[in-house]
């Protein structure tokens, strides 16, 4: 099947600056996917280009279309919620509903209204009244009454309390996803969204560092926990990063021999936290 | 019109709910001037005082309503395309299957059209409730002759007139309007004038002409004397039924003058450059998101 997300080449310049540098992203159906960077690493602009937002260079085609051409008819079968904050303050519940179900083909109202019926959100009240978690409710039901192909969230929990963070991930697996739909989030709070992934892409500086699936993680990569009379011998391996914990050092590697670590300690998968760290430290070994 | 205009027209009386509340709260100041005010009509004796007087009164209370609105689709217009990106609100309507040409002309249409509108219906019912409150108040035969029909017919007639002459003539000033509004990251009043009044400045530093100068004044002033004929039109014509008593009062069909507004190169070559700023402004929609 071909890919819902295609980007060859995609770069963005603001000015002198490269914020986008020569990207190349795919982004199959039924995936959720976690574009993962520090801040200023081009992940924003990456969903801009995405989302039809912001022109580009390169090629890239979401849906089969090209987004900055194409961006009303893609969002027809995409939705976005870029941070939860962007619900105008004026809007009142009943009328946000009643315009997303006026101008949207695929909006669901009963969806909506049952999503919300959950909640302690009425139908009069206005954006500026609800809580940061409230308007992220308001928005999940909008965009989840949507029958869209393609869900991308940019930092969707910024700015919202563990409560709130929780509540909005786990109506996303539960209530949301199924395998026909597929998300994309960015994010640069990893440990918060690892546990729901099926792929990762690490973005830094403007540049695609790591695309993989979970899967793969752990046959790709080890950790190994070296005691210190065989830390040369394990150095020897090639591990693209070190990391010393309480006089115990662990060193990362990618594509190694599984045979060989495991004379050198114990061997686990790294979790996408320590990952994102050993891979974007830039080779610190 | 497509069904996301009508979604795209309601939304915008949602968010601006000054565009009714404010010749609501005008018109009530009005009806308010007419219950306590000083009644001070002097008698109306012949057919064409009291036809004079209704002429005044409706033309008095149609050009307070005109002006108003004109300050505030001013308004509307520079603020439309800032203030969701401003409150980063751009990234939720984007993310709606909505073209931005759709959007920017739904924001034009309801600056030059359904603000107007809603200013005429408003002068329309105050100029009534206010004649009935007169009449009653002044208990004479002043009441009827405020409450002149054909008169009130013609008001019609000009509110319409001057409402599409309007949105023509201020074309390329909505235009520019959209345009900052679209472009500018903070103060749009102030991208709105400085740009203008740096080029007559230069102009005339440089030139010593005052080509900008002439022609933005003009765009801003002349609009009465290219669609009115010239000679004895009633909206500039201060108390016209006073002091002119004598002469008959022209009728509307007399002071109107369509043919030659709609066949007025300056009309046209405006409107040209307003459609260029409007276009400009939708591509700009197109690239810039939140601030």
């Amino acid at each position: 099947m071909a890919a819902l997300i295609e980007a060859r080449d995609l770069t963005k310049k603001y000015g002198a600056h490269i914020a986008l540098d020569r990207a190349n992203l795919n982004v199959e159906a039924g995936r959720i996917v976690g574009l993962i960077g520090p801040n200023g690493a081009g992940k924003t602009s990456a969903l801009r280009a995405i989302l039809g937002l912001t022109n580009y260079e390169g090629h890239l085609t979401v849906l089969g279309r090209e987004p900055m051409r194409d961006r009303t008819e893609l969002m027809n079968e995409c939705c976005f919620i870029a941070d939860v904050a962007v619900l105008p303050s004026w809007l009142r519940v009943d009328q946000a509903i009643d315009f997303v179900a006026g101008v949207h083909p695929r909006f669901r109202r009963d969806r909506a209204v049952a999503f919300l019926a959950k909640t302690q959100v009425t139908g009069k009240r206005r954006m500026r009244e609800l809580s940061k978690g409230m308007k992220t409710q308001v928005h999940l039901a909008l965009t989840m009454a949507i029958d869209a192909k393609l869900l991308v969230l940019d930092e969707p929990t910024l700015g919202l309390d563990i409560l709130a963070r929780r509540a909005f991930y786990d109506a996303l697996v539960n209530d949301y996803m199924d395998e026909t739909r597929t998300i994309l989030i960015t994010t640069h709070q990893v440990e918060e969204v690892e546990n729901l992934l099926t792929d990762i892409i690490f973005i830094d500086k403007g540049r695609i560092v790591m695309d993989t699936s979970l899967e793969d993680v752990a046959t790709r990569f080890a950790a190994v926990a070296v005691t210190a009379d065989r830390l040369d011998a394990a150095r020897a391996e090639k591990p693209f990063y070190e990391r010393h914990i309480l006089g115990k050092v662990v060193l990362y590697f990618e594509n190694a021999d599984p045979g060989k670590l495991g004379g050198f300690g114990e061997i686990h998968t790294p979790s996408v936290s320590d990952l994102f760290v050993a891979k974007l430290s830039g080779g610190a070994a | 019109m497509n069904n996301n205009s009508t979604w795209l027209i309601r939304r915008e009386f949602w968010e601006n709910r000054a565009i009714w509340m404010i010749p609501a709260v005008f018109g009530g100041l009005l009806l308010l001037a007419a219950l306590f005010g000083q009644v001070s009509i002097p008698h109306l004796s012949s057919p064409q005082e009291s036809e004079e007087a209704a002429t005044a009164f409706l033309g008095a209370v149609g050009i307070m309503f005109y002006v108003v609105m004109g300050v505030y689709s001013s308004w509307y217009l520079l603020d439309c395309l800032y203030t969701d990106r401003r409150d980063r609100s751009i990234l939720f309507w984007k993310s709606l299957p909505i073209s931005d040409a759709n959007s920017v002309l739904c924001k034009l249409l309801v600056g030059m059209i359904i603000i107007p509108l809603v200013y005429f219906a408003a002068a329309d019912a105050t100029a009534l409730i206010a004649a009935f409150i007169l009449s009653i108040r002044a208990r004479a035969s002043i009441g009827s002759s405020l409450w002149n029909g054909d008169v009130w017919w013609q008001m019609q007639v000009l509110w319409m007139y001057a409402i599409v002459t309007t949105a023509v003539w201020y074309l390329p000033v909505a235009g520019w309007l959209m345009l900052v509004s679209a472009y500018a990251k903070r103060a749009v009043m102030l991208w709105a004038v400085l740009p203008p009044l740096l080029l007559y400045i230069l102009e005339r530093v440089f030139f010593g002409t005052n080509t900008v100068g002439h022609t933005i004044a003009r765009r801003l002033t002349a609009l009465p004397s290219v669609s009115f004929n010239g000679s004895n039109h009633v909206w500039t014509h201060e108390g016209g039924f006073v002091d002119n008593g004598a002469s008959p009062l022209p009728s509307v069909w007399q002071v109107i003058n369509p043919s030659g507004f709609f066949t007025s190169a300056e009309v046209w070559i405006g409107a040209a450059v307003g459609i260029v700023l409007i276009v400009a402004a939708i591509q700009l929609r197109m690239r810039r998101s939140e601030i």
